[in-house]
């Protein structure tokens, strides 16, 4: 098991937690990860230039095949965008040529080779729940977790597919091997808001602001997420936790949680 | 040279010097950069740089600004992360030009008092004045060697200004100069009747003769008028006189390892260059050469002697602490200045691709960096300035400042150790205090009706194929939507248009009044309306769609059909 480990933006500068954690659970299970020089996945490009967007994600996917290495990312827009992308190279033959043709200039290709793969699909599928089950050394039982998706790990279900995008589980069985309960909640599809963030402040707060109070209602003790987004998202709106504790919830990275569960320190997941 | 003449020429230059010091220093406490800052005086400023100061000199942060020296300023241990062959190009520059102003060009002031028995013509001197000087010469050269190859594997080349160029032609001249006299003097007869007159006490070349074989031989000077035979005896009674008279002051010419052999090149030449009174000239050219730079410094590339220093030190004395107001402010400007436009900054930058393919270069760190300087100034907002070749090179700025995703990078490579994450905060609020915003913020300042009509006003022709096809594919074929039986099962599990309860932020249309829009052959008002740039991406709709309709896709499209067609008709006093 070996990936090329793509962290994009966000995570090596606002959450550093996220890369040191998904270094110690995938090191811990036996996952060799390789640092390339990538760029941008070309998510924050999507509202401007289609072939912009779709250039740097294929740039990615270029330094990828020519170490011949799959990718692995722990951020579920990167991971939406970089799939996205491939499914438009695929169906767009112009595009195809375009953007084979810029990256020909850097000496790079794309010829499709490269499979892009979100960590928890990595974790459930590739390591495997029984695997992960048995290296638990230190269960977390009784900790009831809502778990946050993030929607596109599931969405575009033809792009993405994780999990049935309707009634997915994938995310409830990571956490229950852990020993902790995953809970029900009503809004856990929906999207925690970060996009918006730029764009319409105000709607973007109460779209996370309605997550957090129904996770909360529905008995959560932590808000468990797998992208970076999503996890500064719920961080950015909650006041510090010691204020007002029960307006907020606990937010932890589903690799801190699994590492917590296998029993590696605290330290060296970021907590 | 005239004692007199040479004093006023130093004098002069370094009055301008200083006088180009105070003028560039100021901006550290004129220019505001980012809003937290606009309303901050001088005086806050000035007592934030006294007590920084302060601070960094009595306090344990002492400790800190001495690690800074010395592993930041003297031995760039972040060049060493960042590029190991510019930073053996750098250290060669710094070691040699130090070496050469320490040693030599202060002699006076510096060798003189540090080394008992100073004398230029004695070694180390002067294999130690070679050795600065060929070392300025290979790093000017691996400068120079990097520079063409980065510029052919880069589309964006850091900025350069005439001023930057001007000085590395200088500093090849004062090099070149200075070889070339210490080679001269070494074959000039002037020069050797002059010293020998001086202390010898004779200028007479028959009475000199042994003296002069001995140097001819020895040192290489080129006398043409030594015609007799030079006998081991002549040469003898030659050593005899330069061991009296010479020798307490004289190494080996050839310790001189450059100059020596150039001045085999010169020898033949030795009588002409006499007659020219080459020494003399060669003397004026260096020295004053020396003085242009000196008083033109704070306005080339070389003014990052003082301001990339000044800017790691501060970081320093900053570590691991915030600042107050002022004194973001002053690092802020002081960024500015400490930019050496190396572009290191811009080879690790994530949007680089982006930035190549929008052929934008304010995407990039360099770049955006004196955009931000610019609009600072007041200047970028003036038409026809910065020119990029296409488009409003403001709003060319602002989709460089907002198209960056905050990766971080710039910042932890930056070799003088910007804080250039600040530096694009601040850039982005002051952008957007001018009206130049993100696509997000403009498309949505106006409602989608007047864009439409904005629209139909600007001709676009669209008779024989759709121009849309390309770019926006989905949306540009009716098939890709014409299939929509308004069922609003998008609208339905729109978590957007759920959470639209408050019309100061709520949604104009809901996804299948767009796709309803599409249908209508509508396109224009569709892209400008609020729902498609409140879209969150969040594919409910397309995941719901009982049609297939890729409606968060269309959506994205429209979204970028927008930033290009609606950009070409904006204009940011309308938007503000």
């Amino acid at each position: 098991m070996k990936y090329a480990l793509f962290l994009g933006c966000k995570i090596p500068s606002r959450l550093p937690a996220y890369a040191a954690s998904t270094r110690a659970v995938l090191q811990h299970l036996g996952v060799t990860l390789v640092e390339l020089d990538f760029n941008c996945c070309g998510y924050p490009a999507r509202s401007v230039s289609r072939d912009g967007f779709v250039l740097a994600a294929a740039r990615n996917l270029g330094l990828a095949e020519r170490v011949g290495l799959n990718v692995l990312t722990p951020c579920a827009c990167c991971f939406g965008t970089l799939r996205h992308a491939i499914a438009l190279l695929d169906e767009d033959a112009a595009l195809r040529v375009r953007i084979t043709t810029a990256l020909a200039a850097e000496g790079l290709a794309w010829s499709g080779t490269v499979e892009v793969e979100h960590i928890l699909p990595v974790l459930a599928r590739v390591v495997g729940v029984d695997a992960l089950a048995g290296a638990v050394r230190a269960p977390r039982t009784g900790l009831r977790v809502a778990a946050q998706y993030g929607c596109h790990t599931l969405r575009p279900s033809n792009v993405a597919r994780s999990d049935n995008p309707l009634a997915p589980t994938i995310f409830e069985d990571l956490i229950r091997l852990t020993g902790a309960t995953p809970i029900e909640w009503p809004l856990r599809l929906d999207c925690c808001g970060d996009p918006l963030h730029g764009a319409n402040a105000l709607l973007s707060e109460q779209m996370t602001r309605a997550k957090i109070a129904d996770a909360l209602a529905s008995g959560a003790e932590v808000m468990c997420t797998a992208c970076p987004h999503c996890h500064l998202r719920f961080d950015g709106v909650q006041p510090p936790q010691t204020e007002t504790a029960d307006a907020s919830i606990r937010t932890l990275l589903y690799t801190q949680l699994l590492g917590l569960a296998l029993g590696l320190p605290a330290k060296s997941l970021g907590l | 040279m005239s004692n007199t003449l040479f004093r006023a020429a130093l004098d002069t230059s370094l009055l301008l010097c200083a006088l180009g010091l105070l003028w560039r220093m100021s901006t550290w406490y004129r220019l505001r950069i980012g809003p937290d800052v606009r309303d901050l005086t001088l005086v806050p400023r000035l007592r934030a740089l006294l007590r920084g100061f302060a601070a960094a000199l009595f306090t344990r942060r002492a400790f800190h600004v001495g690690v800074a020296l010395f592993l930041d300023v003297l031995l760039q241990r972040r060049l060493y992360r960042s590029d190991k062959s510019r930073w053996l190009t750098h250290l060669l520059i710094f070691v040699g030009f130090m070496g050469l102003l320490l040693m030599h060009a202060l002699a006076a002031v510096v060798a003189l008092k540090m080394f008992t028995g100073y004398e230029s013509t004695r070694n180390p001197y002067l294999f130690l004045r070679n050795l600065f000087g060929s070392m300025v010469v290979v790093g000017l050269a691996f400068f120079l060697i990097g520079l063409r190859r980065r510029r052919r594997h880069t589309l964006h080349a850091p900025m350069r200004r005439p001023m930057d160029a001007a000085f590395v032609v200088l500093l090849g001249f004062v090099l070149a100069t200075g070889f070339l006299l210490e080679a001269d003097k070494i074959v000039s007869p002037q020069v050797f009747y002059r010293m020998a007159k001086e202390f010898n006490g004779s200028a007479d070349p028959a009475e000199l003769k042994p003296l002069r074989a001995f140097w001819a031989s020895e040192f290489g000077v080129a006398f043409d008028d030594l015609t007799a035979p030079i006998t081991p005896d002549l040469l003898r009674q030659g050593r005899a006189m330069h061991e009296a008279d010479c020798e307490t002051c004289h190494a080996g010419a050839a310790s001189a390892f450059v100059s020596y052999p150039v001045s085999r090149v010169l020898a033949p030449l030795a009588r002409v260059l006499d007659a020219g009174q080459a020494p003399t000239w060669l003397l004026y050219l260096h020295v004053f050469a020396c003085f242009i730079g000196l008083a033109t410094l704070p306005f080339t590339r070389f003014y990052h002697v003082l301001a990339a220093p000044i800017s790691l030190l501060v970081n320093g004395a900053a570590l691991g602490r915030s600042l107050s107001g002022a004194g973001r402010a002053v690092r802020r400007a002081l960024a500015l200045d400490a930019c050496v436009g190396c572009g290191i900054c811009d080879a690790h930058c994530s949007v680089a691709p982006l930035a190549r393919h929008l052929d934008n270069r304010y995407l990039l760190p360099s770049h955006k960096l004196i955009a931000t300087g610019e609009l600072t100034r007041g200047r970028l907002l003036q038409p026809g300035h910065l020119t990029t070749g296409a488009g409003d090179a403001a709003w060319r700025a602002a989709e460089g400042a907002f198209g960056c995703t905050d990766c971080g990078r710039c910042t932890s490579v930056c070799p003088v150790g910007l804080d250039l994450d600040d530096l694009w905060q601040s850039g982005r609020a002051d952008l957007a205090r001018a009206g130049l915003t993100a696509p997000a913020q403009w498309v949505q300042a106006r409602p989608a009706l007047a864009w439409a009509e904005s629209l139909q006003r600007d001709f676009w022709p669209r008779s024989f194929f759709d121009p849309d096809a390309r770019d926006a594919p989905l949306s540009a074929n009716r098939s890709s939507f014409s299939r929509c039986v308004q069922c609003q099962a998008c609208t339905n599990v729109c978590p957007v248009v759920a959470y639209s309860t408050d019309p100061a932020y709520g949604v104009d249309l809901t996804p299948q009044k767009v796709m309803n829009l599409l249908r209508l052959g509508m396109r224009d008002l569709a892209m400008g309306s609020r729902m498609v740039w409140s879209c969150a991406t969040c594919y409910q709709c397309q995941e719901h769609c009982p049609q297939g309709i890729r409606v968060a896709d269309i959506m994205a499209e429209l979204r970028t059909l927008a930033v290009q067609r609606l950009g070409a008709v904006r204009s940011h006093k309308e938007l503000s």
